[in-house]
This record gives C-alpha cells, sequence and structure tokens, in this order.
C-alpha cells in the first residue's frame, strides 16, 4: 500500500483493481458496520440505508461546493454564474475543473480542511435525516418501519432526481476536487482515507458494542417489553441508535462523492446502498463485526471481479451481465438464509466480566421446569445468589 | 366518449392498484410478511400479455387467464421454494422480509432477461411499449376501461363469497387468525397457504395483464409500483381486505388525479414527483392512525352514535 501512495504515476492494471476493491470495501465496510450495529445488535432493521448514503453525497454537491465556489470568489477568483438552476447544471463543469481545482492546487490546509467539513456535516445531516425517517414507524412493529424506510429510500432518489439544486438533477454534477494539491493518484490516497474512516468507526462502534451500552441494545433486540418493564426508554434507545448509525452511513455517501468527484442520484440507487449491505450482513452472520468484514469482502471482490471480467461473460451469456449479477447475488441471499441461517461466522456469547458462565449453564442443565416437582411455598430454585441468601435466613 | 380521458385513466389504474393491494394484504394476512415481491408478480402478467399479442398475434384479452395461472405459479414456487423453508427453520418477520426482497430482485432480473432475449430474437421493442392498438372498442370507449372495472367488480363479489361462504375461504380466515387452533381443528395450514399465495401471485399478475393496455410498461413497473400497494393496505389497517379495497380505490384515484389536478394549479413539473404521492399518505397514516380504516371501523362500532347511523343507512351488524 505505502507503494501505491510512494508511485506519483496514475495507477493501471492490477494495482487498480486492488485500489478499486479496497475503495469499496472501505465504503461498504462503513454502511455493513453500522447496519450490523442497528439490526444485528439491536434488532432495528433499517432498510433506509440509501436514504442515509445520498444525503452524504448530496451534502458534498449541494453544501461543499457551494462554499468552495463562495471561498474561491472571496479569493478573487472569476466563477461563471452558478446562482440559476440552468447555470447550476450548464457552468459546472468549467467551474469546478478550471477555476476551483487551478485554486485549489495550491491550497492543502483549505483542501483538507473542505474535507473535514464535508465529513462533519454529513454525519451530523445524516443523524437528522435518520431521525427524520425515524418518525413515522419507530414506535410502531418492525414491519412498519422496513416498509416506511424502503419507501423513502425511493423517495430520496426521486427527488434528487428532479430538483435540481442539489445534485444537477439527472445530468449530475461534479464536485471540487479535495486532493487537487497531491501530485500522484488521488484515488489511492481516498481508498486509503476511506479505509482509515471504516478503521475508526469500527473502534466506535466495537468500544459502544462492549459497554454497558451494548448490551442493553442486545437486551432490546431479545426482548423489548422486558427493557420497558425495567424503566428503560426502548422507543429512544431504538432512536438514538438508528440516529447514531445514520450518522455513521453518509460519511460513505460523502467519501463516494469525493472518489468519482461527481454526484448523481443513480449512484446511490437502492439495490446498491441497501440491498447489498444486507446481503454482505446476512452473508458474514448478524451480531458481529468480523462476520461483517468477511462478508462485505466476499461480496465486493465478486462484483470487482465480475465487472472486470465483463468480457468473458458476454461471450458466454446471451443476456447483459448486470442482469446475471443481480440474479447471483438475489439467489446468493436465499441460500445463505437457507443453508446458513446465521452467517459464515456465527455470533459469540457477549461475554460479561464478574459473571460465572460454568456457574449458569451448570445450573440451566439441571432444571428441566416440565419434569420438575412443583416447588413448595417457601422452597426456593434459582441461581445461586438468590438461594444462598434464603438459606442463610432460615 | 362518456368520461374525460383522466378519469378513466384513474379509473383503471384504481382498478389495478385494489387488485394488487388486496394480494398483498392477503399474504400479509396468511404469511405474515409484507411481500415485496408482490409488486414484481405484476411483471409476469405484463409480459405474458406481451408475448402472445406482439409475438404470437393474439388478442391480449386471451392472456388474461394465462396470466393468472402463470402468475399463481410463480407465487406457489416462491412460497414452496423459500417463505416454506424458512419459516420452518425458525425465521422471523424480518428475516423472511428480506427474504422476499432478495426474490423481488431475483424475479426482476428474470424478466428483464426475459425482455432482452426476446428483443434479441424477434427485433421488437420489449421495454416502454403499449397495446392500446389491440385493444377494442366498446360503448365508444377502450375496451380496458369497462373490463377493468368488470374484473375489479367481480374479483372482489367472488373474494367476498369465498370468504365467507365456501369452506377454503372460512379456513383461510381461521388460518390468518390463529394457525396453531386451526391446525388443531383440522385444517392443512399448508394447502391453505399454498392456496392463498396462488390467489394473491394470481390476482397480481392479472392486474399485470391490464397495465399494458393503458400505461406504458416495462420489466420494472410491476416492482416500482409496491410503494403504492403498501401504502393502500396499509390505508386499509395492513389486516383487512375490504380495507385494502377501499384503500386500493382511494389511492389509485389521488395518485392520478392529484397529480392531474396539482399540475394544473402548480405547473407541469409535479409529475415528476407522482411517486412521492403515495409515499405522503403511507407516511400520513402512520402518524394520525396506524391501524388505518379498521381502527376507524372499530371506534365507530365502539360508539352508541356510530352503531345508530349504520343501522339507519342499513349496514348489517354482527352481534
Amino acid at each position: 500500500m505505502m507503494d501505491l501512495i510512494g508511485s506519483l504515476a496514475a495507477v493501471s492494471g492490477q494495482a487498480r483493481l486492488i485500489v478499486d476493491i479496497a475503495m469499496y470495501f472501505g465504503l461498504f465496510v462503513i454502511v455493513a458496520m453500522a447496519l450490523n450495529f442497528q439490526y444485528g445488535n439491536a434488532g432495528v432493521p433499517n432498510m433506509g440505508c440509501a436514504v442515509q448514503v445520498i444525503v452524504g453525497g448530496f451534502t458534498v454537491s449541494a453544501i461543499t461546493t457551494r462554499l468552495t465556489f463562495w471561498i474561491v470568489q472571496q479569493a478573487g477568483v472569476q466563477l461563471l454564474p452558478y446562482r440559476s438552476n440552468y447555470d447550476w447544471v450548464y457552468n459546472n463543469f468549467p467551474n469546478i475543473s478550471v477555476h476551483t481545482n487551478g485554486f485549489l492546487k495550491d491550497q492543502p490546509m483549505l483542501c483538507i480542511s473542505l474535507l473535514l467539513f464535508s465529513l462533519a456535516t454529513s454525519l451530523i445531516l445524516g443523524a437528522a435525516i435518520g431521525w427524520l425517517i425515524a418518525v413515522p414507524a419507530i414506535r410502531l412493529r418492525a414491519t412498519y418501519l422496513m416498509i416506511t424506510l424502503i419507501t423513502m429510500a425511493d423517495a430520496s432518489q426521486i427527488i434528487g432526481r428532479n430538483y435540481v439544486p442539489l445534485s444537477g438533477g439527472t445530468l449530475g454534477m461534479f464536485v471540487p476536487n479535495v486532493f487537487a494539491f497531491y501530485p500522484g493518484d488521488r484515488t489511492v490516497l481516498m481508498a486509503v482515507i476511506t479505509l482509515f474512516i471504516g478503521l475508526i468507526s469500527f473502534f466506535i462502534f466495537r468500544t459502544m458494542l462492549n459497554s454497558p451500552y451494548g448490551r442493553l441494545m442486545r437486551s432490546i433486540r431479545e426482548n423489548e417489553v422486558t427493557v420497558g418493564s425495567v424503566g428503560k426508554n426502548v422507543v429512544g434507545i431504538r432512536r438514538n441508535i438508528l440516529m447514531f448509525a445514520s450518522g455513521i452511513t453518509a460519511l460513505s455517501g460523502c467519501l463516494l462523492a469525493f472518489y468519482f468527484s461527481y454526484v448523481v442520484e443513480a449512484n446511490y440507487q437502492r439495490a446498491f446502498w441497501t440491498y447489498w449491505p444486507w446481503l454482505m450482513l446476512i452473508l458474514g452472520g448478524p451480531g458481529n463485526n468480523a462476520g461483517t468484514f468477511l462478508g462485505t469482502a466476499l461480496i465486493v471482490a465478486m462484483r470487482r471481479v465480475i465487472i472486470v471480467s465483463k468480457w468473458f461473460f458476454d461471450t458466454v451469456l446471451f443476456f447483459p451481465i448486470s442482469y446475471f449479477e443481480q440474479i447471483l447475488l438475489g439467489a446468493l441471499l436465499i441460500v445463505v438464509m437457507m443453508f446458513r441461517p446465521s452467517g459464515i461466522i456465527p455470533e459469540k456469547l457477549l461475554y460479561i466480566p464478574g459473571i460465572n458462565y460454568r456457574q449458569l449453564v451448570r445450573e440451566e442443565a439441571k432444571v428441566d421446569w416440565r419434569t420438575a416437582p412443583k416447588a413448595k411455598a417457601g422452597a426456593t430454585r434459582g441461581f445461586g445468589l438468590f438461594r444462598r441468601k434464603k438459606e442463610a435466613e432460615t | 366518449m362518456l368520461l374525460p380521458a383522466i378519469w378513466m385513466s384513474a379509473i383503471v389504474y384504481a382498478a389495478e392498484i385494489t387488485l394488487l393491494s388486496i394480494g398483498f394484504t392477503l399474504t400479509y394476512l396468511t404469511a405474515k410478511i409484507p411481500n415485496f415481491a408482490h409488486g414484481t408478480y405484476a411483471g409476469f402478467g405484463i409480459y405474458t400479455v406481451f408475448t402472445l399479442t406482439r409475438i404470437l398475434g393474439i388478442s391480449p384479452y386471451i392472456g388474461f387467464p394465462i396470466a393468472f395461472f402463470i402468475g399463481g405459479g410463480v407465487s406457489i414456487l416462491v412460497y414452496v421454494i423459500v417463505i416454506q423453508v424458512l419459516s420452518r427453520m425458525g425465521g422471523g418477520t424480518i428475516v423472511l422480509t428480506i427474504a422476499t426482497l432478495g426474490i423481488q430482485i431475483f424475479l426482476t432480473a428474470a424478466l428483464l432477461i426475459y425482455a432482452f432475449w426476446i428483443r434479441t430474437i424477434y427485433k421488437t421493442y420489449t421495454v416502454g411499449f403499449m397495446l392500446k392498438e389491440n385493444d377494442f372498442q366498446l360503448f365508444d370507449m377502450p375496451g380496458i376501461f369497462t373490463v377493468a372495472v368488470s374484473i375489479c367488480v367481480v374479483t372482489v363479489i367472488a373474494l367476498h363469497y369465498m370468504l365467507t361462504r365456501t369452506k377454503t375461504g372460512i379456513a383461510m380466515r381461521a388460518t390468518a387468525e390463529d394457525p396453531e387452533l386451526s391446525s388443531v381443528l383440522g385444517i392443512d395450514i399448508n394447502r391453505i397457504q399454498i392456496y392463498s399465495w396462488f390467489l394473491t401471485g394470481g390476482l397480481a399478475a392479472l392486474a399485470g395483464a391490464m397495465i399494458p393496455l393503458w400505461f406504458s410498461s416495462t420489466p420494472t413497473t410491476g416492482s416500482a409500483m409496491i410503494t403504492s400497494i403498501m401504502a393502500a393496505s396499509l390505508i386499509g389497517g395492513f389486516e383487512n381486505v375490504y380495507g385494502a379495497i377501499i384503500g386500493g380505490i382511494a389511492i389509485g384515484f389521488s395518485e392520478i388525479l392529484l397529480t392531474f389536478g396539482l399540475q394544473q394549479t402548480l405547473g407541469m413539473w409535479v409529475g415528476e414527483y407522482r411517486p412521492l404521492i403515495p409515499m405522503i399518505f403511507l407516511v400520513a397514516v402512520l402518524l394520525i392512525e396506524p391501524a388505518g380504516l379498521q381502527a376507524a371501523y372499530e371506534k365507530i362500532m365502539a360508539s352508541k352514535t356510530g352503531r345508530r347511523f349504520l343501522s339507519t343507512i342499513g349496514w348489517k351488524m354482527e352481534g
């Protein structure tokens, strides 16, 4: 990897494929880990990942681009008009590629702060949209939540396609190159940054899952009525989880926009950004991050290899490869669900320090409630702690 | 023409959405899952009619019963191969719903491959077609208008008869209420499930067969209608077939007439946002009353004035 960063020439051939796979692995692992956080651990079936990803993309195209234009104009560079819808789309390319990127070339600090600003803004806006899409159905059954979110994913794409000030409608629009100062291949740096952000979010998720809050999430997944009965605000916790994971998911869309230097709604389809993360999660095994990593790596590598060897497949098949890919991925989900319902790496029991698991298991094995004689009044049967206490009393 | 074209369009669309949402609700009642692949069954109806009309040169109306059986067959296959196996393994609602999402992607890709294959062999347009020129004229109107309305009415009456008078329909309702208890009473749940999946798939494909006679059709037309179907079913309360009929009519009319009206007042750009209308309905229903018309009906039945009002308009009440 260091070799690739060091090389200043454009990456090509085999190295190009590796960079591409690394970039997509980083993007999808962020979404899939956030999904694992929501569904695998808290049982919130978020079928609207595409909404949050698209918000990240629109943050770059609608907010960062305007901010950059404003900064560039303040610095005295003359830009073509961009206020009206027509100018926004048709003067976009010269504005970005000539004026803005030319200005950004000598301003590394400005570039880095623009990148950080976009990431922070998409984090906040992603969390906001997570709150917004949770409003109608977070209190209701999981079915209603799934229906609402999957509809929202389609709706966000329709708005992006038709509302020009967001991302230029169907034509899409270019966004400022925040690595204009970097003389080498921009995509390599982008892949490294994406993998780094994926690593950071992995540590954040891991810390949260091993904390008391993570145990609370798992208990909500197992039985929310019980959790509610001990005084926890189940709806509030589920909403917080959805908002937090939405923010992280939006980072992925933001990074994708910078990777392509281009935003168009067709890049953020529901099939890509909702169905595939779910497939990765189910394939790897919901409930543990190792499975999510493995599932993401498998699917991304398979998809990229299919695309690269497109010409070979086109001579074998009588129909376009993209349909074949859909059939393959659709069938894969069903097959995994049937033959490996808990995924390639099943979830492990959470270790809580201070509990003697061996004793717990032994006592549970001893007690078979169906055959056990009815307990007399005052007699105790249960966990060691209570029994010892009662025995001490008598 | 007896009616303006926009009204006829709305009526045809409402009939299709009604048939689709009845099937969606039946699936939800018997299998307890929202079937995201339900809209895609309509695509099979579309391409059955297309093949018969454009390739074999037969009238599209002969394709309606064939589409019914093809859709039913696809639906039974989906149930037997996927849903039954997964629910026996103990998959919950969420797992089964995700499985239907996978089925949707699979079936849509199958339809796209079929359309591509027909295009390479017969060198005709297979995407974005209409069969209006193959329609006949009745009462100075396109035949599909009369046919769609009568199919919808006949289906609703037949379904009501089946669910209240025949043994299969009563067994279906019992299975929807409590599968374990009805299996104790000697009902073969598996057979009832297969009947209900056949019926839902068949109705969906029948609705799909009517689409190309009025609207432009592609392999993804059916999948794109799933939002309208879910909104219609949700208006009816999600667990009530009669509610789904009212919801389907409401969504079908409002989606076309509201778009048209807004286009007249605000400008033509509103037409692009037409898919948002069912979504707005869906969110509004969830925010106001998640149980939809079912809850409204129960509220009326609970109050004295409501019961008196219903008896004055001649509503028969149980109990």
